[in-house]
């Protein structure tokens, strides 16, 4: 349904996106993860047609978004990070724009502007302007405008960012529901847990390279069952390979600097004492400790030695 | 075709909700052709006129004649005579409300009559210079008159001095000095009535009619109005890129050239309102041939479109909002003043008419003058709606091409 192959999207020198591939099937929900700046924006803007890739293919619904750009759209819906709407029309009348854009007409329009209405829940506010909603209602419109024609491929740019925990619930259901209906759903969030709950499977991407890729079992399989120990305090120069050589376990440095030490290993909690006394035996001072159990937020952490939300 | 007449609601829809924007577009030129004609009424009144205070202290027969001079004929058409007393006329003359006040002493007609000097004083206002200097004129030929006739009817006046009372000549006294001065106008009639040198009147050439110089503000006004219009309206490409609907647009199968166009259409038609509002007003006023008004609305709207496609153009040309708005509200003010909006282009120094012309408004103002001075309606020729019709095409191709070349992005 949603295919990406050798997508590369090159800013002069820079990569933003470098050399990236990755499909998505019907009735599936496929997850971009990656912190603010990893290209997962750039990566939909290429899908969406907003920008022209440097190299590589897009192909949506089995057309290709640059030689047949119109028939590829017509397949595709996109719920934009950043509110897309006329404040100053009625969302009744944003939906029916929407929709003759997407080329529904007639009766078909009819019918569907008012079943996305129901369903985002907006049908007592049909006649009025977004601009008198709250930050929750203007994301479920946003999210109406992008599926008010029943898009083959839905992509969803961190539709969560800045909205309340209730309307959050409701947006998940809803790409659940678009999902159960035959959906292909592209979802990109910097949010792990929300890739754990919706996403079939997923790819992790960080300054423009995919680094992993799976469903959510796949990836955290890769981790085994090794914890990820932070220590924040004060560490100096070595110290961190110092500590491995005592042969604690099987621990492993993930990163070091001055002030932090991230450590990865199995069974972690039992061994704090003697990673304790080593750090100390080595000179160093430890302020805080946090034990994290594996998740795809330690993964990352494993992958590119930092946190996701840097 | 369904999305461009969808992009042509959607923004009319919008602007409905921004109403106070098109009674202001339409408004400023209202109160500017407001003022052109309380200017050019102001102008058509018969010119300023002068008060002559006159104090008349020897009230006497002479005296009514003097202040019944400044009066007469042409003169009233200057000079409005005010009787005052003389304690009133200084007050006036002192308070500057007044060209100029007068005093004719007592005893001014014996004097006259018995040929002893008298005085009569005059003071003028001096913070006047061309109506104070007419009175002072005025009261010197009548002097020269007074003059004149001593010289010539000197025996006369002196029989009518020793005739006795004035107010009751017998008809006797009064029939012999008739015939007395009807002997000597016989003898000086030839020098008085004949002139020596003849002098032929030859009036120039009927000149083409020119005008009402209220009638050359119109085009320029309308104008005014479109492009306050054009300016405003093309802003919206950044307000709606701002707002990510551009974004969105980009993503969808709907062409970016059918959506420039249904702007166009959403423009053209509140340049019909706004300009044909303003046309409107000026046909009624200056009493215009109503077969005129479908040609200059479709020349206005077309125009109207054009000027709004290159706004727009120059704007998405610009890297950002701030620099769009500040860069065309800046140009909008040299085209308006060269281009005739200001002044006529007719008044304009001819260098700056010359350059006036070739701008974009300026053309269409000129091209309109004509089409509103002219004997006939439709002078516009295929020449001048092809070019206004290529300012159109051209600057909406330009706006189509930045949106498909990085302008939707934010």
């Amino acid at each position: 349904m949603l295919s990406v192959e050798n997508l590369t999207k090159q800013y002069g020198d820079l990569a933003a996106v470098d050399d990236i591939g990755f499909a998505a099937g019907q009735g599936k929900i496929f997850g971009l993860l990656g912190p603010n700046g990893a290209g997962k924006s750039t990566t939909i803007n290429c899908i969406s047609g907003l920008l022209p890739p440097t190299s590589g293919t897009i192909s949506i619904a089995g057309f290709d978004i640059v030689r047949n750009g119109r028939k590829a759209k017509a397949s595709l819906g996109v719920v934009p990070q950043e509110l897309a709407l006329y404040e100053d029309l009625p969302a009744l009348e944003n939906l029916y724009y929407w929709g003759k854009a997407y080329g529904l007409r007639g009766a078909d329009l009819e019918s569907r502007v008012r079943d996305v209405l129901g369903y985002i829940g907006l049908a007592d506010r049909a006649r009025d302007l977004p601009k008198t909603f709250s930050g929750g209602m203007k994301r479920r419109l946003n999210f109406g405008c992008g599926i008010v024609h029943k898009p083959k491929v839905l992509l969803l740019d961190e539709p969560t960012v800045g909205v309340d925990p209730q309307s959050r619930q409701r947006l998940f259901e809803m790409v659940e529901a678009e999902r159960d209906a035959g959906a292909c759903v592209l979802y990109t969030t910097h949010y792990m847990e929300e890739a754990e709950r919706l996403c079939d499977s997923l790819a992790i991407i960080d300054h423009g390279k995919l680094i992993a890729e799976g469903t959510v079992a796949e990836l955290k399989a890769q981790l085994g069952a090794r914890d990820v120990l932070q220590l924040n305090g004060e560490f100096s120069s070595g110290l961190g390979a110092a500590v491995v050589a005592r042969g604690i376990g099987d621990l492993e440095v993930l990163s070091e600097n001055d002030n932090s030490l991230t450590l990865t290993m199995t069974a972690a909690s039992q061994y704090l004492p003697a990673i304790f006394e080593s750090i100390s035996g080595a000179g160093g001072v430890v302020r805080e400790t946090n034990l994290r159990s594996p998740n795809l937020e330690t993964l990352f952490l494993l992958l590119t030695g930092k946190e996701l939300r840097e | 075709m369904t999305f461009l007449f969808a992009t042509f609601r959607k923004d009319i829809a919008r602007w409905r909700q921004d109403v106070v924007a098109i009674l202001i577009w339409i408004g400023i030129p209202f109160m500017i052709g407001g003022l052109i004609t309380l200017m050019m009424d102001r102008d058509g009144d018969d010119g300023p006129m002068g008060v002559l205070l006159i104090a008349d202290l020897d009230d006497t027969l002479l005296s009514g004649a003097v202040t019944a001079a400044f009066g007469r004929e042409e003169m009233a058409e200057l000079i409005g005579v005010q009787p005052v007393s003389a304690e009133k006329g200084g007050e006036l003359i002192e308070a500057g409300e007044a060209s100029g006040f007068l005093t004719i002493p007592a005893g001014f007609q014996d004097a006259f009559l018995n040929n002893t000097a008298a005085t009569l004083t005059l003071k003028t206002n001096p913070s006047q210079t061309i109506l104070p200097g007419i009175i002072e004129d005025i009261a010197e030929v009548l002097l020269d008159a007074g003059f004149y006739l001593q010289v010539t009817f000197g025996p006369e006046i002196a029989k009518i001095r020793d005739g006795g009372p004035l107010d009751r000549p017998s008809d006797l006294f009064v029939s012999d000095l008739a015939v007395q001065i009807n002997d000597k106008m016989q003898k000086l009639g030839p020098q008085l009535t004949q002139p020596l040198l003849g002098v032929e009147i030859v009036a120039p050439p009927p000149a083409e009619p020119r005008p009402d110089i209220a009638l050359l503000f119109l085009p320029g006004i309308v104008l005014m109005a479109l492009m306050f219009a054009a300016q405003g309206l093309s802003a919206d490409y950044w307000k709606e890129r701002e707002s990510g609907t551009l974004r969105r647009l980009v993503s969808t199968p709907g062409l970016p050239g059918l959506f420039v166009f249904g702007k166009a259409l959403a423009a053209a038609l509140l340049m019909a309102i706004i300009g044909g509002a303003t046309l409107f007003v000026g046909f009624l006023y200056h009493d215009i041939v109503w077969s005129k008004f479908l040609p200059s609305m479709v020349w206005i709207v077309v125009s109207g479109v054009g000027l709004f496609g290159w706004f727009a153009a120059l704007q998405m040309l610009l890297p950002n909002m701030r620099a769009a708005d500040l860069f065309t509200t800046i140009l909008v003010f040299p085209l308006l003043m060269m281009g005739g909006s200001f002044f006529p282009l007719e008044v304009l120094p001819d260098w700056l008419s010359a350059i006036g012309r070739w701008s974009p408004n300026g053309y269409v103002v000129s091209q309109l003058t004509d089409e509103l001075t002219s004997v006939s309606p439709w002078t516009f020729d295929l020449r001048n709606w092809c070019t206004v019709a290529a300012m159109a095409v051209s600057g909406l191709a330009v706006c189509s091409w930045r949106l498909q070349t990085g302008f939707a992005s934010k």
